[in-house]
């Protein structure tokens, strides 16, 4: 057994670290969840720089082929500044779709690009029963002699208003999920953001008439779902780990605050009933954590974690709300003004409770596996 | 044991709700601080304050010649209940000249001061809106500590000093604020006084305080030598801990009303569920029944309150109980809530452009403010410590 990380990775996280915490205070955050875009192109152009989107691509598509428990460092040390980007729409949910199910042209032409950081991408899955489920997906692609015609709406598309290519999931002909890329611009697709608890890019399309060329589908016909549930596997405990982050510094943000607040002329962190909130919140995080950690590790040692992926994001989603609903009270008033940062937290519990599918659904995933 | 309402309480009740039907749109669902957070919320407050004023329901249990009914506490109990569970706005005249400035002036305040301000406030007029200065920055759950200043010279008060959390600061008239009149008193609940003060005095500054998804209840205020007349202390100088004590036990009570809207909540809640199938889901199901027995247990505790107070036995730590256990009750109800509602909760129901708000946002509006409900008019921990204290008489543990 061995639970350290490697220099390396250490390496990676303090650089990670110290970035964002130069190029975006949570001032910025504020004023990037407040802008039409949602994220920073100059700070986007960096991480490409950086080396952020192509870590663990392979090598053979311009990446370094660094293991998956690296790119959750990243999304650890994002979850932390609470940092609002396309990274995790572009590089996770349609980066590993494309690992998963491109053609190897496929891949040739749209990797290098997403690591250079010239493509943003968005995933356009889930539609207006809001299910998690493959019944979830209804949109037609008609077959209209070799080209297919996509009509509809998609909803909750994350980064839809800032993405240069979409992957669409959608029923083809013979009622099965096929994936589609699609260009953004294309006439024919309407986008609108909607505002949201994570103050994010959450957005509708609406398609009418956009026509996709054969060569466009993104593995076989019919294929869409396998290769979504691949990327899901993965994508999910990456999702985990940003959210973990979030709980770290939701703690370490409101421990801080406990010692430094003063009441009936003592610090409020030195009253047993705060310490035992924090002591609770900590315990929480610790098992999660840890969890995490575990199921990194059974991913990059080419385990299945159907299972463990489940229940770290039921489990995750749980402790998040958990644990930032406990921070805000601990905060006081202050805690609910946008002034303050702890809100960042609490809405991202909310919003990120949804990404991925939502506790019901994991925990009947869970139940699945275990064959009950 | 009778646990029945009387057949005049019952029709009073059945009377409310055809005053509901009469001048609220259909299906009105009231939220927390919802008055507060836009302009047509604020205007529907202001016409149906004035509608309840004609009926005298605005001030139904003031007595007659100060524009009430001087209704039984039963019928104010009746009263208290639809209002939450119809989400009837305009109730409070700002924060709050009906519940407890109106009803202070009446105990202590002077012959003037009734005249001026108890009849605006009866009859729903903006010259009986208020808003409360209680708290400031390092003077929350330890209100005693509060610095904010009102020194005498010749016939004036002059304030210096900053409030925090003054709800409806921004439409209010007129404020009811608690302040230190003499800095060398012996203990920080001596020297401190009450003053009525006009939100247009010079000196005076109203900053918004936007919360975490952006939006405008709350207040800070800024006193820079602000002038008050002498005739506007209100009480006793230096009795004022005393004084506010007694206001805040007209503020008492709180738990009532949110459990009524909490129930409303619930009720909205199945019927959604009925309708869209999802009540035949066991894990729904459970998770609904379980909500309905807290809801319900609430609802006996705050009757328990309400008949010990009928009774004229005095309540200490019962409103207390009442209100931490309402506290964690809503937080369970939002979460609960929000995930039955799935991922469509996440939309910020103050978006009226959305078409996709289920509930009419209420479940969201819940979970934007159940936190803030639990930390405002003593945090859930402060109403432990007298549950603790005087309801369990262990030795105070702060």
């Amino acid at each position: 057994m061995n639970l350290d990380y490697t220099k390396e990775q250490e390496l990676l996280r303090k650089s990670v670290a110290e970035f964002l915490a130069k190029e975006c205070s949570f001032d910025h955050v504020k004023e990037l969840e407040d802008s039409e875009q949602g994220y920073s192109p100059k700070i986007w152009k960096k991480m490409a720089q950086l080396g952020w989107m192509e870590l663990y691509f392979p090598e053979e598509y311009g990446g370094l082929g660094d293991p998956f428990e690296d790119v959750t460092i990243i999304l650890e040390e994002m979850g932390k500044k609470a940092f609002p980007s396309p990274f995790f729409s572009t590089v996770i949910l349609c980066g590993m779709i494309l690992l998963e199910g491109a053609s190897a042209k496929q891949k040739k032409a749209l990797l290098p690009k997403i690591a250079s950081g010239k493509l943003i991408m968005a995933l356009a899955q889930y539609e207006s029963e809001g299910s998690y489920l493959p019944e979830g997906i209804n949109m037609p692609a008609q077959l209209s002699g070799s080209h297919y015609v996509l009509n509809g709406t998609k909803m909750f598309v994350q980064d839809a208003n800032v993405a240069d290519k979409l992957i669409v999931a959608a029923r083809d002909d013979k009622q099965g999920i096929s994936l589609f890329l699609v260009d953004a611009g294309s006439s024919g697709i309407n986008c609108k953001k909607i505002s949201t608890i994570g103050k994010d890019n959450t957005c509708v399309l609406e398609f009418t008439d956009v026509k996709v060329p054969p060569e466009d589908l993104i593995g076989k016909p019919g294929e869409g779902w396998e290769i979504l549930e691949k990327m899901s596997k993965k994508a999910v405990v990456a999702k985990c780990a940003e959210m973990l982050g979030g709980c770290s510094e939701s703690i370490e943000m409101t421990t801080a605050y406990a010692k430094q607040r003063e009441q009936y002329s003592t610090p409020i962190g030195g009253f047993q009933a705060i310490q035992h909130y924090l002591a609770d919140m900590k315990i929480a995080f610790d098992t999660s954590l840890y969890f995490l950690q575990k199921v990194v590790w059974m991913i990059d040692s080419g385990h299945d974690t159907t299972m463990e992926g489940s229940v770290l994001k039921a489990q995750a989603n749980e402790q998040y709300k958990f644990i930032t609903e406990r921070a805000v009270q601990i905060h006081g008033g202050i805690g609910t003004t946008r002034e303050f940062n702890i809100g960042l937290f609490y809405r991202r519990a909310k919003a990120f409770e949804y990404v991925l599918g939502d506790t019901d659904y994991h925990y009947d995933k869970v139940a699945q596996a275990m064959e009950m | 044991m009778d646990f029945k309402f009387t057949k005049e309480q019952e029709s009073f009740r059945q009377e409310i709700r055809g005053f509901v039907k009469e001048h609220l749109p259909p299906g009105h669902i009231g939220g927390i601080f919802a008055e507060e957070t836009d302009q047509e919320a604020w205007d529907l407050a202001m016409a149906t304050s004035k509608k309840l004023a004609k009926k005298k329901w605005l001030t139904l249990s003031w007595p007659e010649e100060h524009g009430g009914l001087g209704a039984s506490f039963w019928d104010r109990i009746v009263m208290s209940e639809e209002i939450s569970y119809w989400g009837i706005p305009g109730t409070g005249m700002g924060v709050s000249g009906t519940k407890w400035v109106g009803p202070s002036l009446m105990l202590f305040g002077t012959d003037e001061q009734k005249k001026k301000h108890i009849p605006p406030i009866a009859q729903g007029d903006e010259e009986g809106i208020w808003c409360t200065g209680y708290s400031e920055p390092d003077a929350g759950t330890d209100l005693a500590s509060l610095q904010t200043q009102a020194i005498k010279v010749g016939d004036e008060y002059i304030l210096n000093g900053q409030k925090v959390w003054t709800s409806c600061a921004h439409h209010a008239k007129w404020l009811w604020v608690i302040c230190r009149t003499d800095p060398n008193a012996g203990k920080k609940h001596q020297g401190l006084s009450l003053f009525l003060v006009d939100m247009e005095s010079e000196g005076l500054t109203v900053r918004p305080l936007k919360n975490f998804v952006g939006h405008h209840v709350f207040n800070e205020l800024f006193f820079n030598d602000v002038k008050v007349p002498a005739a506007n202390l209100v009480g006793t100088e230096n009795n004022g801990w005393a004084h506010l004590m007694t206001a805040l036990s007209f503020e008492r009570g709180v738990g009532l009303g949110q459990v009524a809207s909490c129930r409303r909540l619930f009720d909205e809640l199945i019927h959604y569920t009925k309708e869209t199938g999802l009540i035949d889901k066991p894990e729904i199901r459970q998770k609904l029944a379980d909500l309905a027995v807290d809801i319900e247990a609430a609802r006996m505790l705050t009757y328990e309150w309400a008949w010990k107070s009928a009774q004229g036995a005095t309540v200490i730590h019962e409103p207390s109980r009442d209100k931490a256990n309402c506290d964690v009750m809503m937080e369970k109800l939002s979460r609960v809530g929000t995930e039955i509602l799935g991922v469509y909760s996440q939309i910020d129901v103050t978006d009226k452009d959305n078409r996709w708000t289920k509930l009419r946002g209420s479940f969201e509006h819940l979970y934007y403010y159940c936190i803030g409900m639990a930390i405002a008019a003593g945090t859930t921990d402060t109403q432990r410590n007298i549950v603790g204290q005087f309801g369990l008489q262990l030795p105070r543990a702060y």
